[in-house]
Order: structure tokens, then sequence, then C-alpha cells
């Protein structure tokens, strides 16, 4: 299934979503890539349509920036029309309208989290078909497919926010290292009922698994100053 | 006669894009657009843009145009570089800055870089990439300094500093390596130009001469050929034949009118009195 | 009225010289007419009662209801013009349908109540048409809990804890405002409700009436439903003795 057209931005990506008692965390890479160029190395892919609602993003860069910014402006509409903010439910249902029904132009593949009065923190996963799931957690994007196990292995329900974050910080690093279409940095957000922090996780700082080992008589890496780390706008 | 049916889906009809695939397929190709392969790029520095561009269009092989303007006017302090389809990012950045002033005018306010910004992305979106414009968009508003590049498919990035176009690989490349965060007027506009002038040496695509624009919150400032590294210089031989190297034998002027008359048809004569 | 006709009722569209719009008032005239219906915000849910006039014994019991569900926790009763109501029920099934569409969630009665008015009021505007003559009760248990609307001709809605239109609508607002509605329960406002309806019903001046009633509550599932036959002829039956004790 070749849904991109050609020449288009893809965010060949790794994204996450977990709940957690009091809130939810989400995350993403950080990769957006052009045929084998990237074309952006500290992408946002974690989008804000509402106040205490957030969408990851993965697929077109330009399908899934469109979708957003329409379902940020019907949340806008809604709270005025309303009076009140939206649920969480609405949001996803909104996003699973928009792309359901433009499923033959759109490649988008979103995860839409957040915390609302009715339900508190809830995940929701729009695959690329336009369906619309409500999941304690969730992963998406090309690196997601690497990590699945580690997930299933891991995840226990209960989990504090420091768990949580950890757990999507772990997930993420090992999905960047595997996947060629993700990595860069580690954005998070911490989303619940008083507030939205950000996290993040220079490149050089995540966290590190098993990367082989040097073979007794190969080549000897030498490496006599330190790498400097790049440069990244606050 | 049976009519085919009256009802028409809403928005566009890219049918015609079909019978072109198919069209090109049995061997009759589109005509080419004249392309801007391309360095365009932009950097933010301690009170303000820099955007820069090299001056080359193309048409296939060929150069189309030496000394192009490919940094066009959004409005007095946002500014629009623009790569791909020249015809393309003329008529979207033309159309995009018409907007801008209706919408200044409306409102009365000094019109903000983002709104150009997302005027210009559901304008590309709408068009799902068949407008081919890659562009690089900076400005100063009243909430500050903002640089973009916006695809042809419509998703945009906001960066410090970004290249576009077949050199912005080269581009990039300097600006990985020089770019600091808060910079000088001065560094920013001498990085900017290596940037293009590693675009013009190493990409085919891209050549000529280097426009730049600095815009700061009270003044914008277009540097138009700030530097020609490519001027044509003395020939050192000159190749033309001396007057006189070919001999002749005869003379020969004929006359290819053979006969004349002039008849005249209709009504009197005009008066030209 | 004080200044009847004189050329300024002839259409919604005009206003005369003193501000007023003759069509809307005598829309609210075809609502006086018709018979009595009440509406009871209650503790833990909404109970919807009409007085239904029945001008002939042919017509089958039971039938021809008079309240109708919007959507799964969505009442509605009207007074006035019958062909109005079943029109406007007909929109607001279609509004509840819309928003649960959009937004894949079931409609807070406000969001209904907000696009009927909206609605309504477009026939105040035009010469071509006429303002409904209707007067309609609006009940559902939302996720905010119980809550109840009526939408005049005019457009305009207000929120109310008990509501009553048409013939009987004064005497029936004393007797709700005698009720502690906020302490009621839904069963217990399903009595009050049929006591209230027999008691405006004028025996001398109508002949015979039906009493229908629906509510929204635990006891319903959340669910707007008529209310069952035993219960209602327990009502009936409570009613009637009550009135025996009135007079």
């Amino acid at each position: 299934m070749d849904r991109l057209k050609s020449g288009e931005v893809n965010l060949g990506t790794s994204i996450m979503a977990v709940q957690f008692e009091g809130g939810v965390v989400i995350g993403a890479d950080s990769r957006t890539t052009t045929g084998s160029y990237i074309a952006n190395r500290v992408t946002d892919k974690l989008t804000h349509v509402h106040d205490r609602i957030y969408c990851c993003r993965s697929g077109s860069a330009a399908d899934t920036q469109a979708v957003a910014d329409i379902v940020h402006y019907y949340l806008q509409m809604f709270t005025q029309t309303s009076g009140a903010p939206p649920s969480v439910h609405t949001a996803a249902a909104l996003f699973q309208k928009l792309c359901y029904e433009n499923k033959d132009a759109l490649s988008a593949g979103i995860i839409v989290a957040g915390w609302d009065k009715d339900a508190g923190p809830s995940v929701y996963n729009i695959p690329v078909g336009g369906g619309m799931f409500r999941q304690p957690w969730a992963i998406g994007g090309s690196g997601s497919t690497y990590v699945y196990g580690y997930c299933d292995a891991t995840y226990k329900e209960g989990w504090g926010r420091e768990e949580t974050v950890e757990f999507v910080r772990n997930t993420l690093a090992l999905a960047m290292s595997r996947d060629g279409s993700s990595g860069g940095v580690i954005r998070m957000c911490v989303i619940t009922e008083d507030k939205v922090e950000r996290l993040f996780v220079p490149g050089d700082q995540l966290p590190k698994f098993w990367e082989g080992r040097e073979i007794v008589g190969g080549a000897v890496k030498k490496l006599d100053v330190d790498p400097i780390p790049m440069a990244v706008e606050v | 006669m049976s009519s085919s049916s009256i009802y028409s889906p809403p928005g566009f009809d890219f049918s015609n894009q079909l019978r072109n695939n198919f069209m090109l397929q049995k061997g009759l190709p589109l005509p080419k657009a004249t392309s801007t392969g391309t360095t365009i790029v932009g950097c933010l520095f301690k009170d303000g843009i820099v955007l820069g561009a090299d001056t080359r269009a193309t048409e296939g092989p060929i150069v189309a145009d030496k000394n192009c303007e490919k940094i066009h006017y959004i409005t007095e302090s946002i500014r629009c570089c623009g790569a791909g389809t020249a015809a393309d990012t003329e008529f979207t950045t033309a159309l995009i800055s018409s907007n801008m002033e209706m919408h200044a005018l409306q409102t009365g306010r000094k019109p903000r870089v983002v709104t150009a910004m997302t005027m210009l992305k559901q304008m590309l979106f709408r068009y799902q990439g068949q407008v081919g414009a890659a562009l690089v968009l900076g400005g100063v508003d009243a909430t500050g300094a903002h640089l973009f590049t916006i695809h042809p498919h419509g998703s945009t990035d906001k960066l410090p500093y970004v290249t576009m176009g077949s050199g912005s690989l080269a581009a990039m490349a300097v600006f990985e390596s020089g770019w600091k965060p808060n910079m000088e007027r001065e560094d920013a506009l001498n990085l900017v130009k290596l940037a293009i002038a590693a675009g013009i040496f190493n990409d085919l695509g891209s050549g000529s001469n280097i426009d730049a624009c600095i815009i700061t919150a009270n003044n914008t400032e277009m540097l138009r050929n700030v530097e020609m590294p490519n001027v044509r210089v003395q020939k050192e031989r000159d190749y033309k034949f001396r007057r006189g190297t070919t001999a002749w034998k005869k003379e020969d002027v004929r006359k290819l009118i053979v006969e004349e008359q002039t008849l005249l048809i209709g009504g009197d004569e005009m008066d030209t009195s | 009225m004080t200044s009847i006709g004189t050329g300024y009722d002839l259409s919604a569209s005009t206003y005369s010289p003193d501000g007023r719009i003759f069509q809307v008032e005598y829309a609210n005239k075809a609502v006086e007419n018709s018979g009595t219906a009440i509406g009871l915000k209650v503790k833990d849910g909404i109970v919807l009662a009409v007085e239904k006039l029945v001008h002939s014994k042919l017509l089958v019991p039971d039938a021809n209801r008079r309240i109708q569900t919007i959507d799964r926790h969505i009442g509605l009763a009207t007074a006035g013009l019958l062909a109005d109501g079943r029109h406007l029920s007909n929109r607001a099934r279609d509004e509840a349908s819309n928003y649960r569409d959009t937004y894949n969630s079931a409609p807070p009665l406000k969001a209904v109540a907000d696009r009927l008015g909206l609605y309504v009021q477009a026939y105040t505007l035009y010469s071509s048409v006429r303002p409904f003559g209707i007067s309609t009760i609006l009940g559902a248990v939302d996720k905010d809990g119980p809550s109840l609307f009526v939408v005049e001709p005019s457009g305009v809605f207000f929120g109310y804890n008990g509501a009553a239109v048409g013939k009987g609508r004064q005497l029936a607002k004393t007797e709700l405002e005698k009720l502690n509605l906020t302490e009621l329960s839904t069963r217990e406002a399903v009595m009050e409700a049929a006591r209230i309806i027999y008691l405006v019903h004028e025996d001398a001046k109508e002949k015979e009436f039906e009493l229908e009633m629906s509510w929204i509550g635990s006891e319903s599932g959340g669910v707007h439903v008529h209310v069952p036959k035993d219960l209602l002829q327990e009502a009936e039956a409570a009613a009637k003795a009550a009135l025996e004790n009135f007079e």
C-alpha cells in the first residue's frame, strides 16, 4: 500500500501515547523526511488541538497538519457554542470522521490523547483506514512495528507519572534505534488536569540499550575528542 | 441521446491528470515548465531574518534566465523565496501578497507571518501538490521574527535556519556547520551568502548571482545581486572574421517585384484632409 | 391584545409601530387553544405529561401520540398545532442525529434546544412563512443530569424546573410551584403530573381527554419512554381520587 504521493514530505515516525492514573504521556521522535533527506531533524509531531487534548501525527506531514488544523478549528467552535471544553472522545471522533470520509486522499495515522472531566485521561488510536479505538496505550508510525513486543511485555496497569514517562522514553529510543525513518530527539508531553508539561530528550542523551560489541581483533574505534552536541533551538 | 450525469462531487477534478499520465505512458510528453532548480535559504539572527536565493532559472538542461528574482514580496516585512515551478511560485506568492494586503486593510493591523504561512499551506494543500511551489517564508511581525518552509503538498516546518530547492543539501551543510543562535546582522548575511554560493557552485540547477533580503522590525532591505561571482569576463580572443576575408567574383542584385498594380475597391477614397 | 389588525398583522416580516410582531403573538394564541402539556425536572429524572383532547370517539385509544422521542434520552411534548409539532420533532431528530454524527456522542439537551430555537426564530423573519403555532417542552437526562427547556413561537427558549404550556398553563404553573421538585423522585413526579393534568382539565367545556405521560430516569434506564401501563393507571386512579378530595 503506497499511499504517499511522489515527493511528499513524510513523517516516517515513531509516536506513542500512554494513559496513567492522573493523566497521559505522549511522545514522538523528531524526524521528517523527503525520500532519503531529513527535511527537519527537530520536528514537533505533538500537536495541540485544545487546552488538554493533543495529537501525535504520523504519515504525510501535509495531510496530518491539515487534519489537525481543521480539528483545532472545530474544537474552538465547539467550546464557544457549548460553553465547555470538549472531551477527548469528541476530538477523536472529529479526527476519525475526517480520516474515514477522506480515506482515499489521506495517509494519516493519528493518536489522540488528553484529559477531560468525563473520562479523565484517555488515549484514542486512529490508524490509516480511519477506525477509532480507545486503548490504555497506543503506538504508531513506521517505528512502532519494532516495539510492539517490548510494549506488550513491559506495560503494566496502575503506573504513576514517572514510570509512564520512562516507559515512553525507552520505547521510543528502541523504535528510533531500529527504524531508519525515525530519529533525532524525543519530545514528550505530560497532560494532566492542572497543566501540560513538555519534556525533551536530546539526541545524544537517549537511553542506551544493547548496541553490539566490538569483535576481538576487529577495527579499533578511536575517539580522542568528545563529540559536540548539535545546536538545538530552545 | 443519453447524457452523462450532471452530478459532480465537490472539490477539484483531477481526471485530466489521469489522462495526462496515460498519454505520457503512450509516449506523448507534456510540455516542460520553467523550473527554478534552485538554492533558497533563510536564517534567523538577533534582530530578524535574512533570506537568500540564487538567480538561475532552468528549462530542462537550458538556463532560461541568468538573473531572475526568487525573493518575492508578500508584505513590507514579510518576504518569500520560491523554488519549484517558476510560474507557480510567482503566482501563488502574488496571490497571497494580494490577500495579505486586503487582510491588513480589513483588520487595520500589520499582518502576521503565520497568516501568510496558513494561507499558503491551505492553498497548496487544496491543490494536492499540483501547484509545484516549494517556499521559504520569513518575516517579522508583532510577535517576533518567524521563518517557515512550505512544501508543495502543504506541509510546513518552523526552524531557525532553512534551505530549499535542488541546492538545499549544499546550503544546509553550510548552515549546519556555521549557524549559531543570536548572530549579528553581518555574520548572518555572510552565512547566507556562503550557503547560496555553496548551492551555486555545487548544484547544477543553481547558478549566477546571489540575492539577499534582510528583514528587521522596522526595516526591510532587499539586496539584489549582493554578490556576482559569475560575471562574464572580456574574451581573450576575438573570433569574428575580418571584413573581406571571403572574395567574390560577381555581384547581382535582383528586383523581386515584377509588376505592381494598385486597385481601389468600392466607395470614395478616404478623406484625409 | 389592544390594537387588532390595522395592516401590521398580515406578515411576520412587518413590525407594528410599537415594535411588535403580531403574527408571533397570534401563534401564541394557537398554543393557548391547545390541551395542556407539562414537564417536570426532578431529582433524578424528567416527566412529561399532556392532556390529549379526544375530538372523536372513533380515534384509536393510545394512538396519535403528542409526546415524541428525539434521541434515546430526549423527549419532546408540544402544545398548539399538531402538525407543527410533528414537523419540529422531525427537525429536532435531525439536529440530534447530526450532533451524534459529528461528535460521536449523545447531544446535550442545551445543544438541541439551541439549534431548535434558531430554527423556530427563522420563521419569524419572512413574509412567505408562518411562525410555528406551538410551544415545545424538551426534556432529557444527559451527561449533566436532568434538564428541561421550553421553546416558544418567537424562537426564545428558557430552562425550567417545571414547565406548563397550553390551555391550562396558569393553574398548572401554580400547582407546579407548590411542589418541591428538587426533592421529588421520578416515580413521585409521575403521580403529581397526572394529578395536575386531571386538575387543569375543564370537564364542563371539553369532552373526553386522554392522559399521555413519558419519563426519563434511572427507572427507564436513562431512556425516554412512555410510562408503563400499570403505573399510568395507578397515577390516573390516584389523580381522580385526589380530585374528589380537592372538590
